[in-house]
């Protein structure tokens, strides 16, 4: 409020609109955050898909030998031989966290999925019925809520084995589905409240009325008229809420109940060792690290581009 | 008054309908009462002694029933229910523990403040400078940093590089000892801070950039008032909404990194014991523990609710009329 803007007196007008178009045109190159978040996803998902072909990728079931000895209990530090070390039992660090990216990010995609699926879903009815359907579907988004997200997925993943013999048609859940499952209800309570409000402000639209007008029924314009319309904010929160749900994952499997083919498992199997072998610990960490916060910057970006107020935090 | 009343009677409602979902998710998929009750004692009974259990808390009729006498005994006789793996009522097994949680969710609130609100005013204050836009970087990457992933590295740094403080945690309160306790808690408590006051400031200054746009603060600095007093006092104030509202919605957040946290630094805390319960399959007293985590953030909630008029004159006086 301080900055008030003088035009600087020595400038011409034809001056200050070239200037205006030079940063417009510097606009178009994309911010170094985004870059940083596509080249390194891109980067990983290559690395992880071809990692069975690639001659510098170890497989993470194979011990590291040189000389015929196994360069078990940290024997390697971060070198040439294996390039981010080798942990307790003589596997290669980098291979063990190229390959785990899979599961990471299946998980991640997959609980995603489902999670936009049912929060959607809900958050659409809530917002375009409105009346009952909206009380009772607050108060389920309210209860959901009311636990702390890491509390309900630990109580889940260690409940659900003996629960899918209750209940008929889950029984076929691995531990990976049994987590994608647990992930997924973490995200319907958040996606849910933004659908919701974006479905109430999108149905008092015109079109909406048109198309009603025109005789289409509730179906047609949950479908045919507010649900394009959401497509940018869900496609917003999803990458931001990719994110958060790996690094759920990852909580969870440091917790011991989760997957073992996790970053978070290495982490935790390793870090009483941090003293003597960092890089067993530190570089999970990273890729943990950095995998979130490549889905975050990209949030960041999609929530300006589409202008989401909800997923910027 | 009305709007409080509904509002209680609200979050009473999801404390009866969660607590009871979550007991008939500790007690589904077993066969019959014998077994449950097998699986609530941790090991293999005698018929008498399982039969004492199912009566005591009625496994034999459906999770209604269960459900009304647990309630019965946590209402009446503020019975959290027996660990029989601890062998020890769960109450006796929560009370020590729960401070460390509860110092740890202080201290992260209290110091994320106390870094936050400098900062956003700042920030806010000097819009687009060089001081916001770094601080925005560091924030927006501190509120993406993973729970875990913080610890390690302040642990990396503090513990095994400059070898400041412990390896292994102790919980030591304040009132036993001043100085190990800072040693133990100082980590804990600073990963658990920096996200949150990261979160703080972005709220905040996102709301305090809105408001010293508006037309009051223009003519608050146009009669002369000077700029200090108009940012800390008038647009401060008129900020604060959404960061009350924060403190309400990231006590859940704040609770779960306390787990990890209380995992990793080695500190007993409830966080720590709900894991271990959980992974010992210990089913009362997960489910009591997690009763008490809905409570502590339902009872939050609601005082958040009862802060907005505080805060805002105009709700206050909005709902006295209505």
């Amino acid at each position: 409020m301080t900055d008030v803007m003088t035009p600087d007196p020595t400038t011409t007008i034809d001056d200050q609109v070239d200037a205006r178009f030079k940063k417009v045109r510097r606009r178009r190159i994309p911010k170094f955050g985004v870059m940083f978040g596509t080249v390194f996803l891109t980067t990983l998902v290559v690395l992880t898909v071809l990692a069975d072909y690639l001659p510098f990728i170890r497989s993470p079931e194979s011990k590291v030998y040189i000389d015929g000895r196994l360069q078990s209990n940290y024997k390697l530090g971060p070198g040439w031989d294996a390039w981010w070390g080798t942990d307790g039992n003589g596997f290669d660090v980098f291979a063990k966290c190229i390959y785990y990216a899979r599961y990471t990010l299946f998980i991640g995609i997959a609980s995603t999925i489902l999670g936009l699926l049912l929060g959607g879903a809900l958050g659409m009815l809530a917002g375009y019925f409105r009346g009952k359907t909206d009380r009772v579907i607050s108060i389920f988004v309210d209860c959901l809520l009311a636990i702390p997200a890491l509390v309900l997925a630990i109580m889940l993943v260690s409940r659900l084995d003996e629960i899918k013999a209750e209940i008929p048609f889950i029984g076929w859940m691995s531990r990976l589905w049994q987590i994608v499952f647990t992930l997924s209800i973490l995200a319907i309570a958040p996606l849910a409240r933004i659908v919701r409000a974006q479905t109430m402000a999108l149905r008092e639209r015109e079109f909406v009325l048109a198309s009603r007008s025109m005789g289409a029924g509730n179906m047609r314009i949950l479908f045919r008229e507010i649900l394009p319309n959401l497509v940018p904010t869900m496609v917003t929160v999803a990458a931001t809420g990719l994110g958060i749900l790996i690094a759920a994952e990852g909580a969870l499997a440091f917790l011991g109940l989760g997957i073992e083919t996790s970053w978070g498992f290495m982490i935790n199997a390793n870090r009483a060792r941090l003293e003597k072998a960092w890089w067993a610990t530190i570089f999970p960490c990273m890729m943990l690290f950095l995998t979130v916060l490549s889905f975050n910057l990209i949030g960041d970006r999609l929530a300006r581009r589409f202008d989401v107020r909800e997923a910027a935090v | 008054m009305r709007y409080f009343l509904n509002r209680f009677l609200q979050l009473l409602l999801v404390f009866v309908i969660v607590t009871f979902t979550v007991l008939v998710v500790m007690r589904m998929g077993s066969d019959g009462p014998q077994a449950l009750a097998i699986k609530l004692a941790g090991r293999p009974l005698k018929p008498e002694e399982s039969q004492a259990l199912i009566d005591q808390y009625s496994l034999d009729s459906n999770y209604v029933v269960q459900y009304l006498n647990w309630l019965k005994n946590l209402v009446f006789h503020f019975d959290l229910g027996y660990s029989p793996q601890a062998n020890m009522p769960v109450a006796d097994l929560l009370k020590p523990r729960v401070w460390t949680t509860i110092l740890l969710g202080l201290y992260a609130n209290f110091f994320g403040l106390l870094i936050a609100i400098p900062l956003a005013v700042h920030q806010a204050y000097r819009r687009d400078r060089m001081f916001d836009k770094v601080g925005s970087m560091a924030t927006f990457i501190a509120v993406g940093i993973p729970g875990i992933v913080l610890g390690v590295f302040l642990k990396l740094a503090f513990v095994v590089h400059w070898e400041i403080f412990p390896s292994i945690g102790d919980k030591v309160y304040p009132w036993e000892d001043l100085h190990a306790h800072f040693m133990n808690f100082f980590l804990p408590a600073l990963t658990l801070t920096i996200p949150i006051a990261a979160i703080y400031t972005r709220l905040l200054r996102a709301d305090m950039v809105m408001t010293l746009q508006s037309d009051f603060i223009t003519l608050a600095s146009a009669k002369g008032v000077p700029p200090g007093r108009v940012v800390w006092k008038h647009g401060l104030r008129n900020s604060l909404f959404s960061l009350v509202t924060a403190l309400g919605t990231q006590l859940g957040a704040l609770l779960g990194s306390a787990i990890l946290v209380e995992s990793l630094f080695d500190l007993d805390g409830l966080g720590s014991q709900l894991v271990v319960s959980v992974l010992g399959r210990d089913l009362f007293t997960v489910q009591s523990f997690v009763a008490v985590i809905v409570l502590i953030v339902v009872v939050v909630n609601l005082m958040v609710d009862l802060s907005y008029a505080l805060i805002d004159p105009r709700i206050r006086q909005a709902r006295a009329l209505g």
